[in-house]
């Protein structure tokens, strides 16, 4: 019984886990950027949800899709105003300037928010119910259900729309997109507003079951680059798996080996992917 | 290379904080603190209670050294929450600066590691930031600190258990993996073992972990009497928040080590927070007379006034280092390290902390009290025998 419980705790987190690295993957996967500032974009997006639910009293479901939009507007001028300039110069050049943002935003975070912990604590936050002598989390359940059905939009956006054709269209080949008209300026800078509005998704979730600090992000860059390589970059849904697997593999560490391995085995796993399958971290890289 | 660059980062940032050489008349007390970071939040209570300190301490005429007046100046350095970058702060300190005396940063894994510097250069530290037994097991002659034994931490809370009715008989210890918590989780299993309880399960966990799921389900399966819980303000959150949502409630109590004191965590929990027991080496109390502040109820509300949150037992501590070399200083007659180190060892003094006198290691020895979250409120609980009646048992979850 324990051991379903602890699978059960790892599949939900997993989700969750999925769904930030969605956001990394999908601007990888297009732009080429590996973005340092992910996870203070997730942090960002937490902050929004917190203040529309502490201050305007939002229900924090209600206040994700708000956040989003936020989120993407935020990414769509990070990318239209700065990232543009240097999308297409060296990787070294966007791993640079995005580890500068990230260390902007997460001070800038300090000045505005103060180092205080925030919790987002609706009145369901810790409500939860049983199923087959299982504690399921509401919470925790919801925030896995958003993260697949975010993934399952992003997913269609990508294969059953022109506007996820064109940005796959760019991925692929620059050029010929071009030639049948699109603009990868624009389409750029729409591809990091998704990414940003999923990382601010992904903040509002986490608050509500974790805490929000202007310093959270770092961590939460390096478990998204983590699952994005395992996950690969092709499919919305694998990234999900990919945080699924994460999320089994350190619940069933801090079981057998101890609370203390959970990162030596996420990251060992990254290692072992990096081995088994490199053709896979090329393509992705 | 993201090591470097925060490297240089720093480096800059070092560079723009120096405050140049000290003048004649002053004494320059120089810290390393956490002003931002991931421990920010609490590094916050050593800033301003050093800063509020010397400040009263110059308001009232400075420091006598013989006939000769001296002026408290503070050099205060942000260490970012990194502890080499802390380490090599004060190596400026001590050797560029040249600054008379050491106050610590907050945490023990940053005084360990910093008072390996004090001693080195032979310029004392007090520090009031770091419990842990290991940085005075290492027969330093030049630390001195204002936190009492992490080992011991627990002592008052299982002894009060002991007197609970029903009392716990089984316990669930659960811990972080950094020096402080490794030495409370050490001290506790011998307390736990000398009382006679069980220790059902005892779970290690990684500093800044964010998931206790694995960790909750174990408990939760063991189905324990009580939780002694060590580690840091945001994993403490995280961890009652996770309790709640996994439905795990020990029929006694939880107890937590840091976290409950302070404002700031009760507010991020609400209602949650109400039941969990915690501790403080410091109350507020007008009983602790203070040569400056009056006594501990006055610092608090001079402190509160000015930086608009309460203090709690890191702040009385910090307050307490700086008036430790004022008064030892005074007592010594000179500025000369090895004579002011000779006077910190033998002081006795009152504060608004506590009667300050360091042990043998250098390291103070007081009583935690056990305090309770009851309506939102913190309320002391347990010092050698109950002061309140603690809410006992803790109801389940959806019966609060």
């Amino acid at each position: 019984m324990v051991l379903a419980q602890i699978l059960l705790n790892g599949i939900l987190l997993g989700g969750l886990y999925g769904l930030m690295a969605l956001g990394m993957a999908l601007v990888w996967g297009v732009l080429n950027i590996v973005n340092l500032s992910h996870g203070a974009l997730i942090m960002l997006g937490g902050y929004t949800v917190y203040y529309l639910f502490t201050l305007a009293g939002i229900d924090p479901f209600v206040a994700l899709p708000i956040a989003m939009v936020v989120m993407f507007a935020a990414g769509f001028a990070l990318q239209w105003g700065l990232l543009n300039l240097v999308v297409r110069s060296k990787m070294l050049n966007t791993l640079l300037i995005t580890f500068g943002l990230d260390v902007v935003l997460t001070f800038a975070a300090q000045l505005v928010f103060t180092a205080d912990f925030r919790t987002i604590n609706p009145s369901y936050a810790g409500a939860n119910f049983p199923v087959l002598g299982l504690t399921v989390p509401v919470v925790r359940l919801a925030a896995f259900c958003v993260a697949v059905a975010l993934a399952a939009g992003v997913w269609f956006l990508l294969n059953r729309m022109p506007l996820g054709r064109a940005i796959r269209a760019t991925a692929q080949n620059l050029t010929a997109a071009r030639l049948y008209g699109v603009n990868p300026r624009k389409l750029y800078a729409i591809t990091f507003g998704i990414g940003a509005a999923l990382a601010g998704a992904a903040g509002g979730l986490y608050g509500m079951i974790s805490n929000l600090t202007p310093y959270m992000g770092a961590s939460l860059t390096a478990k998204s680059f983590v699952i994005a390589i395992i996950g690969g970059l092709a499919n919305p849904f694998n990234v999900i798996l990919g945080g699924i697997f994460v999320g089994i593999a350190e619940s069933l560490t801090a079981l057998y080996i101890g609370p203390t391995y959970t990162d030596v085995i996420s990251f060992g796993l990254l290692v072992v992917v990096l081995v088994v399958r490199p053709k896979r971290a090329v393509r992705a890289a | 290379m993201k090591t470097s660059l925060t490297l240089a980062l720093a480096g800059l940032m070092t560079a723009t904080a120096l405050t140049g050489a000290a003048m004649a008349d002053d004494i320059v007390l120089g810290a390393s603190v956490q002003l931002t970071g991931t421990n920010a939040n609490t590094g916050r209570y050593y800033r301003d209670a050093y800063q509020l300190t010397v400040d009263k301490i110059n308001a009232a005429g400075g420091v006598k050294v013989g006939d000769k007046t001296y002026t408290l100046k503070l050099n205060m350095l942000d260490n970012q929450s990194d502890v080499n970058l802390s380490v090599r702060q004060y190596v400026q300190l001590v050797s560029a600066d040249k600054v008379n005396f050491l106050l610590g940063p907050f945490a023990s894994n940053f005084a360990l590691s910093d008072s390996s510097v004090a001693e080195k250069y032979q310029i004392p530290m007090v520090q009031g930031g770091g419990a842990s037994t290991q940085i005075f097991s290492r027969g330093y002659k030049y630390v001195f600190g204002t936190l009492p034994p992490a080992d011991d931490y627990f002592a008052s809370t299982i002894e009060m258990m002991g007197k609970l009715t029903p009392a716990p008989k089984t316990v669930a210890l659960v811990s972080a993996d950094d020096s402080f918590d490794v030495s409370v989780a050490k001290g506790t299993r011998k307390h736990l073992t000398d009382a006679g309880l069980k220790v059902a399960v005892d779970e290690t966990y990684r500093e800044g972990a964010s998931d206790f799921s694995s960790i909750l389900t174990q408990v939760k399966a063991a189905n324990v009497d009580a939780i002694l819980w060590t580690g840091h303000e945001t994993e403490a959150l995280n961890f009652i928040r996770q309790m709640k949502g996994l439905n795990v409630n020990p029929a006694g109590l939880s107890a937590f080590t840091v976290g409950v004191p302070t404002a700031d965590f009760r507010k991020a929990l609400g209602a949650d927070a109400n039941y969990a027991f915690g501790m403080t080496s410091w109350l507020p109390d007008a009983s602790l007379k203070d040569r400056w502040f009056g006594d501990a109820a006055q610092f608090a509300a001079e402190y509160k006034a000015k930086f608009g949150y309460d203090p709690d037992y890191h702040a009385a501590s910090g307050a307490a280092d700086v008036e430790t070399f004022v008064e030892a200083i005074e007592k010594a007659g000179t500025l000369d390290p090895a004579k002011v180190r000779d006077a910190i060892a033998g002081i006795s003094f009152d504060s608004l902390y506590a009667k300050v006198k360091y042990g043998e290691n250098g390291q103070i020895v007081l009583p935690q009290v056990v305090v309770q979250i009851q309506d939102g409120n913190m309320v002391p609980v347990y010092s050698t025998d109950f002061m309140t009646k603690p809410m006992y048992p803790v109801p389940a979850w959806d019966k609060r």
